[in-house]
């Protein structure tokens, strides 16, 4: 185009431009996700204070500057492994220089009281006191006297700090991996109000045969392990239960999933209400409580962690790949897409209709499972109240994840997304410190919102498609 | 295309909420410059739709602002799992302490000694933790048993020489109930071990979830199945409230007395107007107070009182009519 060769520049640009655009209509979900991010980071942006070997090192550096050597320096850090670490750095420093190590204290401002008490006592003293910046506000060093040298801060958003950005999915891995589950029934038009009850019953499940069956406190993996799946089985019978009701009784999916949520809900609390009264031995009534199970292995699952990520989130990403694979590279998936699309024309062109619904109801159960017995490893007991309103915010992340309620259009990626939009919402309004009730404003207006567009999708579809049309009609320069 | 939409509006709404955050913030900031804040205060309450915990929140946050400290009050709305969280984000913003309104006193054990292994101290208020292997720096409650007692001698004056059967409204999950019943059962069974008429005989517990709508349908139901029925005694205000409503559509406002529990506002101006008898109060003021007082006295390294229970008053008709606060109409 001879435009080019006279504005190479700006055609390029416009290239780029049309490209990016083109690019963030297609992934518009990720978009927002980042563009989320941004916002959190920005809504909470902070001072922070570091706790490192680095930091240890620069006030080692730093009391030496303040008191040459002989000085008597008291280092004052809090009794976990971090402060520890930090505390070696700062010694490490001072010792390379020769200076005096006047005491330590690894614990609580007590401790700093009676470690002063101490060194008076033996008529010592102290000139400068190296610690962090959260126990330089403890009452005994700041009224010390001697000078206190702490890191200095700098200023990070919270929000992006490796801390809380694990912390952000992993307590969303649940709700990220019912929604998988969900996904596929919303596929086929349906929907499952179910997951919450379902959620608490396999945790219970888990909990009680945990307890009663395999040996408690004393209950080996392998035990702990077939508890776990008695639970999950449990779920996926209850999905396989609403699913017979949609599938070959055509219940509409919200009335059979309704029942099944009250059914469950009530089960478990039976179920956990009945252990307690064994274990106080019958007679007095037990409380709905969570039914602790005493084998630490347990929360190995729910509070492990692999290289630093924690268990939940592994078995989230699993979920996901698996679910991911699925979906698109097998039969099972196009029946799913093509029963959510046109039942009837699924069923003329050989689908099996009935056993796919079968399947996808008894899947969506199962995630739930697996959801109740992360929740209740991660609560060291089954919780017969877990996962109360869990179907909306996991029906909030398939819908904002740009599933169709409507059946037939959707994908398990943009669900992933979606569970993910949700997480860094609440946690970013969390830390930003807005209060829970415009959270509760923020949700309902979200899924408000993906609701009705959802609903106005069709008729955008169509005007873009006649604004194409009409494009392309006229001659082009 | 939709998703597009979607995206836009779900940020348009983070910036407006965004908006309401950015306002706190500065109230923060104006804090530190003003007495040089010594830390934040992480605050996970039960839930703030009940105003007896919503005070607590308002005291600690002014108590902690003359020792320069700032208070951020996160809302648990009686899940778990969503206050576990909160301590987790907690622990992610670097705060000084951690207070609860522990929701389920086991299952929270994990988020306790997570904060545990951070070093960061965790102090209850109201309600205990009682999970294995977790360390509480301090905790601010109420003597429930003792209100419980109190409540049974409440119950024991209203009904007078004639006794009659008494219907309890619980909230199990909460231990500070159990307490309270514990302590209302035995009252009772003081009263009835030395006489064989004008007895009282508690007939049924029922679950009134500590709610008002819960209340309502439970006493609904309680008093179909009771018809002679001639006091209860629930566990908190709301819940009788919810009894009290109850009883007036079934026409046995008269037959019935209620004694409720807490001494919260619309509590007493029920107790002014006779519509319940009297009220063991608690003082979410001072529970606050006294909490921001032993974090303080925590991070001065000075010895406190590990465990402090306020002992409750009776409250009557009578001390209603003196109240001040309330609103003193026909």
């Amino acid at each position: 185009m001879p435009e080019e060769t006279a504005q190479p520049v700006r055609g390029r640009m416009r290239r780029l431009l049309s490209g990016l655009v083109d690019l963030a209509g297609r992934r518009l979900s990720v978009v927002v996700l980042l563009l989320l991010c941004l916002i959190s980071s920005a809504a909470t942006w902070r001072e922070q204070n570091p706790i490192t070997k680095r930091a240890g090192a620069a006030v080692a550096r730093q009391v030496l500057e303040v008191c040459p050597v002989p000085c008597e320096v008291l280092v004052v850090v809090r009794d976990t492994a971090v402060d520890r670490a930090f505390a070696a750095a700062i010694e490490r420093g001072l010792a390379a220089a020769g200076a005096p190590i006047a005491g330590r204290v690894f614990g609580q401002p007590r401790d700093v009281r009676l470690e002063f008490e101490r060194i008076a006592r033996a008529g010592g003293s102290v000139d400068a006191i190296a610690t962090h910046r959260i126990a330089s506000e403890w009452g005994p060093v700041r009224s010390a006297g001697a000078p206190v040298v702490a890191p200095g801060s700098y200023s990070w958003p919270t929000f992006l700090t490796p801390r809380n950005l694990l912390n952000v999915v992993n307590q969303n891995a649940d709700i990220a991996i019912i929604a998988l589950g969900m996904t596929l029934v919303i596929l086929t038009a349906g929907i499952d109000l179910s997951v919450g009850s379902l959620l608490a019953l396999a945790g219970v499940i888990a909990a009680v045969t945990a307890q009663e069956w395999f040996g408690g406190a004393a209950a080996s993996p392998a035990g702990l392990l077939a508890a776990m799946l008695l639970g999950v089985a449990a779920a996926a019978l209850g999905g396989l239960l609403s699913g017979t009701m949609v599938a070959a009784f055509r219940v509409p999916p919200f009335v059979a999933t309704l029942g099944l949520m009250m059914l469950a809900r009530g089960l478990a609390l039976i179920l956990a209400v009945g252990h307690q009264r064994r274990l106080v031995g019958g007679g007095a009534e037990g409380t709905p409580e969570a039914v602790r199970v005493g084998a630490p292995a347990f929360a190995w699952l729910g509070n492990g962690s692999a290289l630093g990520v924690p268990n939940p989130i592994l078995l989230m990403l699993f979920l996901f790949v698996a679910a991911h694979l699925l979906m698109t590279r097998t039969m099972f998936g196009r029946y799913v897409y093509a029963v959510g699309g046109n039942p009837e024309a699924a069923r003329l062109s050989g689908v099996p209709v009935t056993a796919v619904l079968l399947a996808v109801y008894c899947l969506c159960g199962a995630f739930a499972g697996l959801a109740g017995i992360v929740d209740a490893s991660r609560f060291e007991g089954g919780r017969p109240n877990a996962g109360e309103l869990y179907e909306l915010q996991v029906i909030a992340a398939v819908v904002v994840g740009g599933a169709s309620l409507a059946g037939g259009r959707g994908r398990i990626s943009g669900t992933l997304i979606g569970a993910m939009i949700i997480a860094v919402i609440q946690n970013g309004l969390n830390i930003a410190g807005v209060a829970s009730y415009e959270q509760k404003v923020v949700f309902g207006a979200l899924i408000l919102a993906a609701v009705l567009l959802d609903r106005l999708q069709p008729k955008i579809a169509s005007r873009r498609a006649r604004m194409t049309r009409g494009s392309t009609s006229t001659p082009v320069q | 295309m939709k998703r597009a939409l979607t995206g836009v509006a779900a940020v348009a709404l983070f910036f407006v909420l965004g908006g309401c955050g950015g306002g706190a913030e500065t109230g923060a900031v104006e804090g530190r410059d003003g007495v040089a804040a010594r830390g934040t205060i992480g605050f996970s309450a039960m839930t703030l739709t009940n105003p007896f915990f919503k005070i607590i929140a308002d005291t600690m946050t002014e108590e902690a602002e003359r020792h320069g400290f700032e208070v951020v009050v996160s809302d648990a709305d009686r899940d778990v799992n969503l206050q576990s969280q909160q301590v987790d984000n907690f622990l992610a913003s670097g705060v000084a302490a951690i207070v609860l309104n522990p929701v389920d006193r086991i299952a929270i054990g994990p988020a306790v000694r997570r904060a545990n292994e951070a070093g960061v101290p965790v102090f209850t208020s109201d309600l205990q933790a009682v999970a294995e292997g977790v360390e509480i720096a301090g905790h601010v409650g109420t003597d429930n048993y003792q209100g419980g007692l109190l409540a049974g001698e409440a119950m024991i004056e209203a009904l007078g020489e004639a006794g009659g059967e008494v219907l309890i409204l619980h909230f199990k999950q909460a231990n500070s109930c159990v307490l309270r019943v514990d302590g209302f059962r035995r009252a009772i069974e003081e009263y009835n071990s030395d006489r064989s008429d004008g007895r009282i005989e508690i007939v049924a517990e029922l679950e009134g979830g500590g709610l008002r709508d819960e209340g309502y349908r439970a006493m609904a139901d309680g008093i179909q199945a009771h018809p002679d029925l001639a006091g209860v005694f629930a566990i908190n205000d709301p819940s009788a409230l919810g009894a009290r409503t109850a009883l007036e559509q079934a026409g046995r406002a008269d037959q019935v007395r209620i004694v409720g529990f807490d001494g919260e506002l619309a509590g007493r101006q029920a107790i002014r107007e006779g519509k319940i008898y009297a009220d063991p109060i608690q003082y979410p003021d001072q529970m606050g107070l006294m909490t921001v007082q032993n974090i303080v006295s925590y991070l001065d390294g000075e010895d406190f009182e590990r465990v402090h229970l306020i002992p409750t008053r009776l409250y009557r008709q009578a001390d209603a009519e003196r109240d001040p606060t309330l609103d003193q109409g026909p």
